[in-house]
């Protein structure tokens, strides 16, 4: 990381809903925006909302929103001075951030060497517990022979996760329940993780049995002022994604917050962090806490901690960048209860098989206290080559009870056709009298798998049959009415104009 | 009056509606022995106002390929609408079974991770054939039957479009 200058012109280096969320704050701002797409994504939302957009190559993003080297060279082209990564994509790569600085290009984030040291979670793991952070048990490096991973998991004994040492965001993650799935796990996992991430090193990790998933949001200036902004509870998860988020936690008084919050900005200090980071914990059931990873990178669930807090996380990044102070720790109000649904092209009635698929219609919730983090529009096309989700639904509300009606009011609001979505999902979730009494850990999505699937309820059935018929009524006759109004106008014509018209195409007495 | 018939449960139930215009957007719908005056109005494309008697809904009507979602609250009803010559012409099609040979179909645009079935062995129903992945996760493409697979129509690494055969089951 050089010095910090003021920024004129930023690239956005992502796709989907956070390049957009980026691009909103920046234009706030009076930046020039840069958005760069894939030939798969050039009726991208994020493309429309730039001044200026660069294509990087084809949809795979192995060979666009991956290579550096394109996204610099776009930077370049458009004169961009600085770059946000956004999240995942190229967001957590110290390389990545090295090749920024090197062409004289701002990378909007911590500096490369605290993203090597957190990005490699088997380091990071290690550097937490010689700062004296307590860790989940696991394996000291990633393991590169698939036996000696096996035999160090049969060694610590099962369930186990198998985890990818450049990580994030549940991709390349499995927990395997006993010996004989390993193996086929393993391999799932590798070639998760090389498709992600492009690279698969892998590490075994102790599974904690019915653990909660709480994350400290931290920050820090250049000049070295770390602060934490609170927690976010994410323990609703599926298949290790992470599906409804909120803040507080029902599980944490002042004091355990304030404990986790200082633990956090110390494992920050202690890599030299600037900027946005998170600081995950596994939480077990007598309430001990442990260093999961930190995340080098605004995180997909920031808009909770956003809307407690009052801040813009994003607005925030661009300033540290400039070398701007941010607030200190007794500045940091929290009010409120904000929880937020991540809506997929995914259908939950399929074993969440992914949707992707034109949008043929799509009507979003408003009113007070909701907060739609979308990335997507009517007619467009949600294209396979990556990560289903489409948008984020926030609530915002004084208490804990009424954030979750008005986020159940508002997913009621939000539809979308063409695809299917996991909105009826995201509803069963919030209305679950588990998650009501704020008793739940990461094992709640498959606990209550049965009940989350959302059957027909047979009293609007018939309301459903006469929507239909009546529907199928007017399309039939409408047409039928058009139908006739178009043969009756042919009929209509003068039968001597048509003669007329005849006699001189043939050409005859006149 | 215009009958319909509409498939419910994937074609496994069928109901009759009987559906009479007694005004511009007003209704008169009978199903078996309950007559409806409804009061229809089309926001658009895509959202119906419906008042059943004095009942308020508004109804998401997705329209899909082969039949149309109707959202109500938090419930969600595929329906397949037909005339008397659409009924007809589907009767004449044959109705839906899994004896006999059957094609599995990729369910959406994806790549080709894994064929787990080579042709000639056996698979019980709900065995995985083919793994595809797409949107960045993989999916096991099942047999819908006990059987054996005749037939694997791609190989892994394949890019394949929506709806394209993977492999056969007899």
């Amino acid at each position: 990381m050089s010095e910090a200058r003021p920024i004129q012109k930023l690239l956005v280096a992502n796709r989907g809903e956070i390049a957009v969320r980026i691009l909103r704050t920046a234009k706030e701002m009076g930046l020039r925006t840069v958005a760069v797409y894939s030939d798969a994504d050039r009726g991208a939302l994020h493309v429309r909302l730039a001044h200026e957009a660069v294509n990087i190559g084809p949809p795979p993003s192995r060979e666009s929103y991956l290579v550096g080297e394109k996204i610099v060279e776009a930077a370049r082209l458009t004169g961009a001075d600085a770059i946000h990564p956004g999240y995942g994509f190229l967001s957590e790569r110290g390389e990545f951030n090295r090749l920024c600085w090197k062409n004289g290009i701002a990378f909007v984030g911590p500096p490369a060497d605290a993203q090597d040291a957190m990005g490699v979670k088997t380091s990071a793991r290690a550097r937490m517990k010689a700062a004296g952070v307590p860790v989940v048990p696991g394996s000291e490096g990633p393991i590169a022979d698939e036996r000696e991973a096996k035999a160090f998991a049969d060694g610590i004994g099962y369930p186990v996760m198998i985890k990818a040492a450049a990580g994030g965001g549940g991709k390349g993650m499995k927990k395997v329940e006993k010996a004989e799935a390993f193996l086929p796990l393993w391999q799932g996992a590798k070639r998760e993780s090389a498709s992600a991430f492009g690279d698969d090193r892998l590490y075994v990790e102790k599974f904690l049995e019915r653990p909660r998933h709480v994350e400290i949001q931290v920050f820090a200036d250049r000049a070295g002022n770390t602060v934490w902004l609170g927690e976010r509870e994410c323990s609703v998860q599926r298949r290790q994604q992470k599906v409804v988020e909120e803040s507080p936690s029902c599980i944490l008084d002042d004091g355990m917050r304030r404990a986790m919050g200082e633990v956090a900005v110390r494992a920050a200090r202690a890599v030299g962090y600037v900027g946005a980071g998170t600081v995950e914990f596994l939480v077990d059931a007598s309430r001990t806490f442990y260093f999961l990873e930190m995340n080098t990178r605004l995180q997909v669930e920031h808009p909770v901690t956003e809307m407690v807090t009052g801040l813009d996380l994003v607005r925030m990044q661009i300033e540290v960048a400039q070398g701007l102070p941010i607030l200190r720790q007794e500045e940091v109000v929290r009010r409120g209860h904000a929880i937020e649904a991540r809506v997929y092209a995914e259908d939950p009635a399929k074993g969440f098989m992914p949707s992707p698929g034109r949008i043929s219609y799509l009507r979003v919730p408003g009113g007070p206290g909701i907060r739609d983090d979308s990335g997507v529009y009517t007619g467009w096309v949600v294209p396979q080559y990556y990560d289903p989700m489409i948008s984020k639904l926030l609530a915002w509300a004084p208490t804990r009870e009424q954030a979750i009606a008005k986020l159940i009011r508002g997913l009621g609001d939000y539809h979308v056709h063409g695809i299917t979505t996991n909105v009826p999902y995201l509803r069963a979730v919030l209305r679950h009298p588990a998650f009501g009494s704020g008793v739940y850990d990461t094992g709640f999505c498959q606990a209550h798998q049965k009940e989350l699937l959302v059957q027909p309820d047979a009293q609007y059935a018939e309301v459903a049959l006469i929507a239909a018929a009546v529907a199928a009524f007017k399309r039939d006759h409408d047409d039928a009415e058009a139908f006739a109004a178009r043969a009756g106008a042919q009929a209509g014509r003068s039968s001597w104009l048509r003669i007329g018209r005849a006699r001189a195409l043939r050409g005859g007495v006149r | 009056v215009t009958t319909y018939v509409a498939l419910l449960d994937g074609g496994r139930r069928e109901e009759s509606i009987e559906v009479r215009m007694l005004g511009p957007g007003v209704y008169e719908v009978r199903i078996g022995d309950t007559v409806r005056r409804v009061d229809a109005f089309r926001h658009d494309s895509g959202t119906v106002s419906l008042i059943v008697d004095t009942e308020s809904y508004s109804v998401q009507l997705d329209q899909r390929v082969n039949d149309v979602r109707v959202h109500i609250r938090d419930s969600v009803f595929p329906v397949e609408i037909l005339d008397e010559k659409r009924l007809r012409m589907r009767r004449a099609a044959g109705k839906f079974t899994v004896e006999g040979r059957q094609t599995l179909l990729s369910p959406m645009p994806g790549k080709v991770v894994r064929v787990l079935k080579r042709p000639g062995e056996a698979v019980g129903e709900g065995e995985g054939v083919v793994v595809i992945e797409a949107m960045k996760m993989e999916n096991e493409i099942k047999s819908p039957k006990d059987g054996t697979v005749v037939e694997v129509l791609v190989r892994e690494g394949q890019a394949v479009e929506g709806n394209a055969r993977l492999a056969a089951v007899e």
